[in-house]
């Protein structure tokens, strides 16, 4: 396809109470453009995803009337957790259908500071994740539907809570090495086992944090950009069920096909991967990611995880900005900065946690409980 | 469209065209495309697929409540569907344990060990 990822950027992240969703989305914005050496008259397209802190009818709407464009091109996105990937996705077919040339993809929102932890909590488990008339009333925590598989795959494979842990701390290790990441104190395996039980066998640490933010990629067809072009060589989605109890194989996600697919077109296959954006929403979510991608046999993923090989250094460095478990969650555009950090790493722009001669990356998105995916692969052109 | 759950059993939805059961209600069934479909009484039985317990309450709703169990039960039917377990303590809960159906006062219906 004739469409590139051009220019990445994002607001300031984690607790931002002086800005707003709008005034967010604004600042990622200009900071994608100026990144691509481009300006928002460029823009003829626009993506964003829905919002949960504002009443907005239209997102799109509000995002292009907020940024002051009008675009010819433009649609609200949510397929979850996987938005950010699948944002890619979708510009790189507006612009290499000529419907677009220029589509710039935004969201966030003040996760944080709008509410409370505890209204955000209270606001996830009411929202639809669990079915509203014949689950929510059990009262399940967003969390608890990410337990449920966690247990599972303890007790098919053997995962234990070190090992979901360790993924904890790998991430939270590259977070300390990303200046823009809101929490960036190392932890320990301890650390993560002596937090705070949510749900068993979750802790608190073994789950994503809330956050202020939002992020923006370009997709274009320009030639006159500022940097070099990193080009989608592959994607892939994969849909298993809306509610949990659709799915009669919990401990395997639509990984499996999205990551399937996403290699076959790209012409890789996952020990060719140099760095790999995991979605981790909970740590879990990491551990059966790793093993449905293909990057271990089902059912290695904890073992995979051990001995450093997903921390920098290691054979392969998973999400490497920090993820949504450090560096940052505003909601659904959590899984763009994953997007935005395979970015990075491609051009190699990531410093302290640069991984050395990446060539090739994965990008990895996961909605809903574990229920819909987007893998990207991604490289130079 | 099905009526509403029955709360005075326990009910899942079945298909008079191929006899089985399926959960969520949906327009068809999702073995055959049938679109014949009765709320109809299983057995009741089934067992712990996986479990969770809740520690931190989701609402002030559920906060005298915890800890409770949140489980995945396998009905012997077939369907998957979202529970509590109850009459048992927590850490007693384990997968593969045999439970049976007890409707809860608001008819929605539970899980207790199978004696």
């Amino acid at each position: 396809m004739n469409a590139f990822i051009a220019g990445v950027g994002e607001s300031p992240l984690g607790k931002t109470p002086n800005l707003n969703a709008i005034e967010l989305q604004r600042a990622a914005a200009l900071a994608a453009l100026e990144d691509a050496g481009l300006a928002l008259a460029d823009v003829d397209g626009l993506l964003t995803t829905p919002i949960r802190v504002a009443q907005w009818a239209m997102p799109v709407g509000m995002v292009a009337q907020g940024l002051g464009i009008r675009p010819g091109y433009l649609a609200t996105l949510d397929v979850a957790g996987a938005s950010g990937t699948a944002m890619v996705h979708h510009a790189a077919m507006a612009v290499a259908t000529g419907q677009a040339q220029t589509v710039l993809c935004v969201a966030g929102q003040n996760q944080l500071t709008n509410v409370s932890r505890d209204a955000t909590v209270a606001q996830l488990a009411s929202v639809g994740w669990a079915h509203p008339e014949y689950e929510a009333p059990y009262g399940p925590l967003i969390p608890t539907l990410y337990a449920l598989v966690a247990q599972r795959h303890m007790h098919e494979y053997g995962t234990t809570p070190e090992q979901m842990a360790e993924v904890a701390v790998a991430i939270r290790g590259h977070a300390a090495l990303n200046p823009l990441a809101h929490k960036r104190e190392p932890l320990t395996v301890a650390d993560v086992l002596n937090s705070k039980m949510i749900t068993t066998p979750l802790h608190l640490l073994d789950c994503a944090i809330v956050s202020d933010g939002a992020a923006a990629f370009v997709i274009t067809s320009r030639k006159d950009l500022k940097k070099k072009p990193i080009k989608v060589l592959g994607q892939g989605y994969g849909f298993t069920h809306a509610y949990i109890g659709e799915h009669d194989n919990i401990a395997t996600t639509g990984a499996v096909q999205s990551g399937r697919e996403a290699f076959a077109m790209a012409g890789v296959k996952p020990a060719d991967i140099d760095v790999a954006e995991i979605y981790d929403c909970f740590t879990i979510t990491v551990i059966a990611e790793l093993e449905d991608l293909g990057f271990c046999p089902k059912g290695e993923g904890g073992r995979f995880v051990e001995g450093g090989r997903i921390r920098l250094g290691g054979e392969l460095p998973v999400t490497t900005h920090g993820g949504l478990l450090s560096a940052v969650h505003p909601g659904l555009a959590g899984g763009m900065f994953h997007v935005i950090e395979a970015v990075r790493q491609l051009r190699g722009e990531c410093g302290e946690r640069q991984v050395q001669g990446a060539e090739l990356a994965l990008a990895h998105g996961n909605g809903g409980i574990i229920g819909i995916h987007c893998t990207l692969i991604l490289g130079h052109v | 469209m099905l009526p509403p759950r029955p709360t005075d059993k326990f009910m899942l939805p079945r298909c008079e065209d191929c006899g089985r059961f399926h959960f969520y209600p949906r327009p068809a069934c999702p073995h055959c495309g049938g679109a014949r479909l009765a709320w109809s009484e299983p057995s009741g039985r089934g067992e712990v697929y996986s479990h969770s317990t809740v520690h931190r309450a989701p609402s002030p709703a559920f906060k005298d409540d915890v800890p409770y169990v949140i489980a995945i039960v396998k009905t012997d039917e077939g369907p998957h569907l979202l529970s509590r377990v109850v009459g048992v303590s927590p850490e007693q809960v384990s997968i593969g344990m045999r439970l049976r159906v007890k409707l809860g006062g608001d008819g929605k219906p539970e899980f207790e060990p199978e004696v």
